[in-house]
């Protein structure tokens, strides 16, 4: 009798576990999308205005071989082989990357900011290290991919995507270069195919500029990046895309493009963005003496300067000035106002709802995640997949996008170090919130300037989306209240702001040539 | 007077002394001792844990936080166990638990955490020598009650997933009272969820799930029974290892996912109380001696558990070990 007891009791264990054994799936590492057909071509993309090149010609690379020459029908040949059979590998490689490869390059960028989105730790004198980007290995590594670190790196990614693609575009129509598959139609493709012409591989373009790019933006991750573009580029013709030639030509012209970048990226003034202590207690006295208060970083032991005082004082992209979107002075601590506030964070935190926890951690975006604009950067992806758009014109929205996250990052800053307002818990005896508080003073929101500029920019490309895309900037806005970070006044100030800068990013787009 | 299946309804009692922290021990969520209800008889317990760290593993680097401070996590574990037969007993429990760090800014979290249902069996009970060999197997599933967030550092009530578990159980007891017991048991995990659809472990993932490492628990006991089985005492060394999982970064949070593993220290003492049928006093201590992405807890446990015949009566004399 005991023994049959024991032998059901075991099956009936071993089959539930297996049961629960399917319950826990491997989750996706990166969003899987169909690679489309473009829904158009934009054949005049190479006459648009790009934002540090001066024009799309600037750049020259040389004149691809006549699709007669034997050279050139040699490259047909090779292409063919790699295309017919391919190995599961490389149908994986050909379907990830999906040619041009821009949203994947995105994802890779966010990818990075997320890993090296880790505050540095106090050593065992309580002191914190500064991640030196001369010895990017040295605890703390380097960078620390906070949102000021993370706008900037979108948006110098994109820019120069951008600039790259609209450089392609105008090589692309002056050689008119036709793409292999048309020339011979009996070579395999794993792909939509396109009537782009094919010198330069656009996908060969953004592959290089990435590399370079990100490789410059997260140094510690070279080999990591340079495996990824290899790949990508070998999945051209893996995928029947295109030709050697076309790819020797993009990549070439990738890495001249960045090489035109990085004299901005070099003098943009971020490198002193993150000041030592004296200049960053000298900015505080100075806000002390204007408005009778200053923020203090309340961590243990503190940490003695608050991430990038300086990043209000980085070159801007299409804002004239940071004074020009600058809100007005916050209400003082202890006035009226200031006191509706913290009455509405106290009873906010008194009585949180489920509903309200969920939007403070979904659009918690802290340490160790992308951040704020790469979440918006995760929007403009979905978004630029379902209107199938060509990679120039991704890169569009990416560019204007990643300016206005950058320029919403430095008007921000601009405002939290002038104004250098408390926090609620230094505001409010006893107050806790469920999130971390952020190294940085309060007034205004971050998340509120990244998000309704990030909502104004992308409702601009997409006026369909524009109601989903203000609510999801709303919703981000006030999870800051129910986190128990920022008061509402930030969170208003940030939205005007938010909204002023990326109007900014949109009159720049209806300039562009690109509308 | 004091019958030895009074000895099973403690055994039962104390294992949720322990129950799961998230960030320590998971060690004596499954009951893990060789003892069982007789038929017809129900226990009911409520025990208070009070667990503390001020030091915990990150990854394997053994350090403070100024921004925690001490984090103390108490619970009350409500319960019952019913004997169906005098081989099979079931239990079941539902712990609330509060959160609190001594120092920083946030705010801690209270409220039930996880159902926890357990069958035991005995498969095997031989005379051998001086005394008894016995084996029993023991399944149990936990899930989770409320919605609490697993995604909540060291300040989360618990890991948020589905549990289950198997257990073997193998004890030798001399006649005179004096035993040794050793358990293993195998945690198959669902998935957790949290309330973001993005989240960094070693790579990206896109998912509000969280693939949860399965883990292993095991455990030697050495313990007596003295003054005609009044007084228990018992020392415990017991672990966790995950299979699997991630270390937390330098300067990271924790998450339901990580590679927790441990070793402890412990021990217990359980005294009928004289002249009240069916009540006891249960009361023990613990010590996390190693880890691994787990604070270094030290856990203090104290109860009441009473039973009496539910359904039928004049069983209580069995002797079930």
């Amino acid at each position: 009798m005991k023994n049959i007891f024991s032998l059901f009791f075991l099956l009936s264990v071993i089959s539930t576990a297996f049961l629960f054994q399917s319950c826990s799936d491997e989750q996706p590492t990166y969003v899987a999308y169909e690679p489309y057909q473009y829904a158009s071509l934009d054949e005049t993309g190479g006459s648009w205005h790009p934002k540090v090149l001066s024009s799309g010609a600037q750049i020259g690379i040389p004149a691809p071989k006549d699709i007669t020459s034997p050279e050139y029908l040699a490259e047909l040949a090779a292409l063919k082989a790699a295309s017919a059979q391919l190995s599961s590998d490389q149908e994986d490689a050909v379907k990830y990357w999906g040619g041009d490869g821009l949203v994947r390059w995105n994802e890779i960028a966010r990818e990075l900011a997320a890993k090296y989105n880790l505050a540095p730790a106090p050593d065992s004198a309580g002191n914190y290290g500064v991640p030196n980007s001369a010895d990017p290995g040295k605890y703390p590594l380097f960078p620390f991919a906070h949102p000021p670190y993370a706008c900037r790196a979108f948006a110098y990614w994109a820019t120069s995507e951008y600039d790259a693609l609209i450089s392609a575009w105008y090589h692309k129509y002056n050689f008119n270069r036709p793409a292999p598959y048309t020339t011979d139609a009996s070579i395999v493709t794993h792909l939509p195919k396109n009537a782009l012409p094919s010198y330069p591989a656009d996908g060969a373009v953004i592959a290089a500029v990435s590399k370079a790019a990100l490789s410059a933006l997260f140094p510690l991750e070279k080999e990591y990046i340079a495996a990824k573009a290899l790949e990508h580029e070998n999945s051209l013709m893996w995928a029947g895309l295109n030709v050697q030639s076309d790819i020797t030509a993009g990549d070439s012209l990738g890495r001249a493009v960045w090489n035109a970048f990085k004299g901005r990226a070099g003098s943009d003034g971020m490198k002193n963005a993150q000041t030592p202590r004296t200049r960053s207690d000298s900015i505080r006295d100075a806000a002390e003496a204007m408005w009778h208060w200053h923020w203090t970083n309340l961590e243990t032991p503190p940490r003695p300067v608050g991430i990038t005082p300086w990043f209000g004082k980085v070159k801007l992209w299409n804002v004239p000035s940071v004074e020009i979107v600058r809100p007005g002075i916050p209400p003082a601590p202890g006035s009226p106002d200031f006191e509706t506030a913290v009455k509405e964070l106290k009873d906010i935190s008194d009585n949180i709802t489920r509903d309200q926890r969920r939007i403070a951690n979904f659009w918690s975006d802290g340490l160790g995640t992308y951040t704020p604009p790469g979440h918006w950067n995760r929007f403009a992806s979905d978004l630029i997949i379902k209107n199938r758009l060509n990679p120039l014109r991704a890169a569009r929205v990416f560019a204007y996008l990643n300016m206005a996250m950058e320029d919403a990052g430095i008007s921000c800053w601009d405002a939290k170090y002038f104004y250098h307002y408390p926090r609620p818990i230094e505001t409010i005896p006893g107050f806790k919130g469920i999130l971390g508080t952020p190294n940085f003073p309060s007034y205004t929101s971050g998340h509120s300037t990244f998000s309704f500029a990030g909502a104004t920019v992308l409702s601009h490309f997409f006026p369909d989306d524009a109601g989903v895309l203000t609510g999801y900037a709303e919703e981000a806005a006030i999870s800051r209240m129910y986190a128990g970070i920022h008061y509402r006044f930030d969170v208003e100030a940030g939205k005007q702001q938010g909204i002023s800068v990326g109007n900014y990013s949109v009159d720049a787009a209806k300039a562009d040539g690109g509308e | 007077m004091k019958s030895l299946s009074m000895k099973g309804i403690l055994h039962f009692a104390f294992i949720f002394l322990l129950l799961l922290p998230p960030i320590v021990s998971l060690d004596a969520q499954t009951p893990t001792d060789a003892t069982l209800m007789t038929k017809g008889q129900i226990c009911l317990a409520a025990i208070y844990s009070h667990d503390s760290w001020d030091h915990y593993w990150e990854g394997t680097l053994f350090r403070t936080n100024g921004n925690i401070g001490t984090l103390t996590r108490q619970s009350i574990s409500p319960m019952a166990i019913l004997g169906i037969t005098n081989n099979i007993s079931v239990m079941a429990a539902a712990p609330w638990v509060k959160t609190e760090a001594s120092d920083g800014y946030i705010k801690g979290a209270s409220g039930f955490q996880d159902w926890g249902v357990w069958i035991k069996a005995k498969a095997l009970d031989v005379k051998a020598g001086p005394g008894n060999f016995t084996t029993h197997a023991t399944i149990g599933a936990l899930v989770p009650i409320s919605n609490y967030l697993a995604d909540y550092g060291p300040y989360s009530l618990g890991l948020g997933c589905t549990d289950l578990s198997l257990t073997g159980i193998l004890q030798y007891k001399l006649n005179m009272g004096l035993y040794l017991r050793g358990q293993a048991g195998y945690h198959v995990r669902g998935n957790s969820s949290i309330e973001r659809d993005y989240y960094y472990t070693t790579h990206s993932v896109y998912s509000e799930k969280v693939e949860m490492p399965d883990a292993i628990t095991w455990g030697a006991t050495l313990g007596t029974w003295l003054f005609d089985y009044a007084l228990k005492i018992e020392v415990e060394y017991s672990g966790l290892n995950t299979q699997g999982g991630y270390d937390i970064r330098r300067q990271d949070s924790g998450f339901p996912s990580v590679n927790m593993q441990n070793t402890s220290i412990g021990g217990e003492i359980q005294y009928y109380l004289p002249g009240i049928t069916g009540f006891s006093v249960v009361a023990s201590a613990k010590q996390i001696q190693t880890g691994r992405n787990v604070g270094k807890s030290t856990i203090y446990s104290g109860g009441l558990t009473y039973f009496f015949p539910l359904w039928k009566s004049g069983q209580t004399e069995t002797i079930t070990n």
